[in-house]
């Protein structure tokens, strides 16, 4: 620890703290910009200059480390009149006219701190450089008239993200942000994470969609997950008069600590699809609208003629973006209730079974979690593309790579993280399976084992002719896994998972499973992870929301005659449905979600939802209702009566 | 103690910041009582007295050479000068100019404009003002006082006008300060 005086008050911080942290945590303020919390100090834009005895001039509080005995003064008249000139020479760079800004009166960091210092006025006039405007991508635009290059958006963008994609072209007044080598952003290598705008202090990076829709001061927010997919990233939902404006990565969320992608950041903005208004039942051939309570005597006519113990010829399909509470209910109504020959998820299990199967085989939870990703040394990413449909998660590893993190790629197929890979195997026609032994036979031959194996170093060259690859590709990879401390395996659930499990054992890594949709392994838990088959089904309930069914489950359910759908959107599916009930969205209902770290999250409901659309939760209530029946499980008990591939937190 | 002599002026401006002046609604009367209100734009009287005055509000940037008189005139007549609003304080709207060239600006507005014809031209009688690059205020005079604001809010400025009509020099900060 070290002992300082900061404006007369005495503090201890741990060695390594900043001036600029410390004084933070003694409650002095001192004002910054280019300074994140979240981002390493940069020091660029001198706004927290503090005089420090001793020195010879002024110093910036957010690079400085503390030093013993260090006194530290934040509000004298060389402070304060230097904060006035830093800002003074900001505002004369570039185009800082407030009123043409989305940002101004009460967003603008810049503003608020020349408010801050008494600022009336700019001693200095800009200088009248007009600068590129580059609004070629579909969510943001870069405008950097109002840039005060502090380099924000470029530290989150490769610190956070790993991408990189932004940076400075040209030194001093003339620096600009550029994409890449200076391409338009939206031809550029962008993500459209959207971190850039959300750390940007000015209005230099324009969010199309919530631009000049109220500032954060008139706006709602709502703490809440995305339910994009597994991974469950904390989120603000910023709404006005109950409409969608922004959402942000929420910095205080453990699990994503404030960084999103393009899903959880502007795709619920970009909503194209017809909304279901009212319910729908089908007259004459076709779909009429009616009322709830047509409705549900229609659905429940349907089923009720079925009802039966202890096989109905009821299909019940659910999708994994709803809460584990209507996840439990629906299991209780359609397979405690009604004996519904099949009860799943539309899903039906894809990237769960085999995980939870080979838990269940063992008695015991055998994955890691996410923050096994972060003190991680060697990743192998095995059949998964986190970088694509887990895109956090992908850039939790894309961001490490810089500080020295290895990258292994196992994908017969394509893959986002190919190109960041140290090595990406291709193995050609063969089973993993024997990947898997040629990785061990590598790993044998290199003594690097950290278990047994009936393996064989001598059977590799045999092996990796098998797989199509050389030795050599073996032993690199076996090499990068096998001697780092703490490797990690990211996979998706896959009928390899005992070979994978073993390989795992083998070099003593830790296996971070990825799940799909946001509930998927909640639905395994219920045991609605089992895959379609067609069984003579005279009924099918379709639990949708605001999820999409694949055109193969369409196709499959088509000839069931008599299919309720519950939907948010018009598609496919509920254009083939006899009986429509309107749903929420998941802005527009709450409840429990379980990621795939077993993380249990819950989501709070941000937008109030039209009076004739309802949760699915509460659509199964008045069914239930309808047909007699009394819902009262408790999920929190369900939940954890199968073993898990992943400890359920409690 | 007579009461303090108020002159004002506008520029280039949009007259919303005298707008807001305005809706200060009844304290207006207060305003009266406490100050001599001379020259205004919006009153019969537009030239402030030669004989001089206390206060000289200026609304608006200088963007012309008429402009200029208008600030020269306003800063020796008065003691205490008072940069009213964005454009008088920064250059404001009509800064955006600034950006592209006085030719460009005026075959812009000439020539270019979707309501002119083929025979658009650039006015160049001698008799006009000659258009300049638009600067605030203090670019051209010294000025006391900077009320920023797009408009300030008639609450900041009936502070402004009561503290000085009470011989005091406003300290326009917190809430009162905003320059949007």
């Amino acid at each position: 620890m070290v002992t300082l005086t900061i404006d007369g008050k005495k503090i201890e911080v741990p060695e390594g703290t900043t001036v600029l942290r410390a004084a933070q945590s003694a409650g002095v303020d001192i004002p910054t910009l280019c300074d994140h919390p979240h981002l390493t100090p940069y020091g660029g834009c001198r706004l927290c200059l503090v005089e420090v005895e001793g020195a010879r001039t002024l110093q910036p509080s957010c690079t400085m480390p503390v030093s013993n005995n260090m006194v530290v003064k934040t509000n004298t008249k060389k402070v304060l009149d230097a904060r006035k000139f830093v800002l003074t020479l900001i505002f004369s760079e570039r185009n800082h006219f407030c009123p043409y800004c989305q940002v101004s009166g009460g967003d603008c960091e810049l503003q608020n701190a020349a408010y801050h210092e008494g600022m009336t006025h700019w001693p200095l006039q800009p200088n009248w450089q007009p600068y590129p405007v580059d609004a070629s991508h579909p969510y943001i635009i870069l405008e950097n008239n109002r840039c005060i290059l502090c380099r924000r958006c470029v530290r989150a963008c490769g610190e956070l993200i790993g991408n990189f994609t932004l940076g400075f072209e040209e030194r001093g007044a003339k620096s600009i942000l550029v994409a890449d080598t200076g391409i338009p952003l939206g031809e550029s290598t962008c993500v459209s994470c959207g971190a850039c705008v959300q750390v940007c202090p000015t209005g230099a990076l324009i969010d199309r969609w919530s631009a000049y829709r109220g500032h954060d001061v008139a706006l709602d927010s709502t703490q809440t997950i995305c339910v994009g997919c597994s991974v469950g990233c904390g989120i603000k939902v910023f709404t006005r008069d109950n409409n969608l404006v922004r959402i942000d990565g929420d910095w205080d969320a453990s699990i994503n600590g404030g960084v999103l992608c393009e899903i959880g950041h502007f795709e619920p903005m970009t909503e194209k699809c017809d909304r279901i208004h009212t319910p729908m039942v089908r007259k004459n051939g076709s779909l009429k609208a009616a009322t709830w309570e047509e409705a549900l005597t229609a659905a429940s006519e349907g089923l009720q003629s079925l009802k039966g113990k202890p096989r109905s010829s009821i299909a019940a399909l659910i999708s994994t973006r709803q809460p584990v509470e209507t996840i439990h209910n629906f299991k209780q109504l359609f397979e405690n209730h009604l004996g519904a020959a099949l009860v799943t998820s539309t899903e039906e299990g894809y990237y769960t079974s085999f995980s939870s199967l080979a838990a269940e085989s063992t008695g015991k939870p055998f994955e890691g979690k996410l923050s096994d990703i972060h003190n991680s040394d060697s990743v192998m990413v095995f059949e998964a593309d986190p970088l694509k449909d887990h895109q956090v998660a992908g850039f939790f590893i894309k961001r490490k790579l810089p500080s020295g993190l290895k990258l292994l790629v196992i994908d017969k197929s394509e893959n986002a993280l190919d190109k960041a890979a140290n090595k990406a195997l291709k193995p050609g026609k063969c089973t993993y399976e024997d990947v898997f032994k040629a990785l061990t036979a590598a790993v044998v031959k290199l003594g690097l084992a950290k278990g047994k194996t009936a393996i064989k170093a001598d059977e590799l060259h045999s092996l990796a002719e098998k797989t199509g690859l050389t030795t050599d590709d073996y032993l690199d990879t076996a090499y990068v896994i096998a001697a780092a401390e703490r490797p990690v395996i990211v996979y998706e659930s896959t009928e390899n998972i005992a070979s994978l499990k073993e390989f795992a054992a083998l070099v003593g890594a830790k296996l971070v499973g990825l799940k799909g949709g946001a509930n998927s392994l909640a639905a395994a838990q219920l045991n609605l992870d089992k895959s379609y088959k067609s069984d003579g089904f005279k009924a099918a309930f379709i639990a949708l929301g605001d999820d999409e069914l694949s055109q193969k489950m369409v196709k499959e359910l088509e000839s069931i005659p008599f299919k309720i759908v519950q939907a948010s959107y018009a598609s496919s599916a509920t254009a083939m449905a006899d009986v429509v009930f309107p749903s929420t969205t998941w802005l527009e209902q709450g409840g429990h979600y379980v990621n795939l770290e077993g993380t249990v999250q819950e989501a709070f409901q941000s937008i109030k939802p039209a009076e004739e659309i309802k949760t699915i939760g509460d659509t199964l209530i008045a069914l239930s209702t309808k047909l007699g029946i009394n819902l009262d499980g408790d999920w929190t008990k369900e939940l954890y009566r199968r073993i898990s591939p992943v400890e359920i937190a409690r | 103690m007579a009461k303090p002599k108020v002159s004002t002026d506008w520029m280039a401006g949009c007259a919303g910041c005298h707008m807001s002046l305005l809706d200060m609604d009844e304290r207006i009367a207060k305003i009266a009582e406490l100050v001599d209100l001379r020259s205004t734009p919006i009153t019969d009287l537009k030239v402030p007295d030669e004989s001089g005055v206390d206060v000289g509000v200026l609304e608006g940037g200088i963007n012309n050479t008429s402009n200029e008189e208008v600030a020269h005139r306003m800063r020796s007549r008065c003691k205490i000068l008072v940069a009213l609003g964005d454009c008088a304080v920064f250059g404001g709207v009509p800064a955006m100019r600034n950006f592209f060239t006085i030719e460009e600006s005026l075959r812009r507005a000439y020539i270019e404009s979707e309501s002119t014809d083929a025979s658009g031209k650039i006015p160049s009688d001698p008799e006009l003002c000659k258009p300049t690059r638009v600067r605030a205020l203090h670019e051209v005079v010294p000025v006391d006082v900077f009320v920023p604001g797009c408009p300030p809010s008639a609450d900041t400025i009936f502070y402004v006008l009561s503290e000085l009509a009470q011989g005091r020099i406003p300290d326009v900060k917190d809430d009162k300060l905003s320059w949007y």
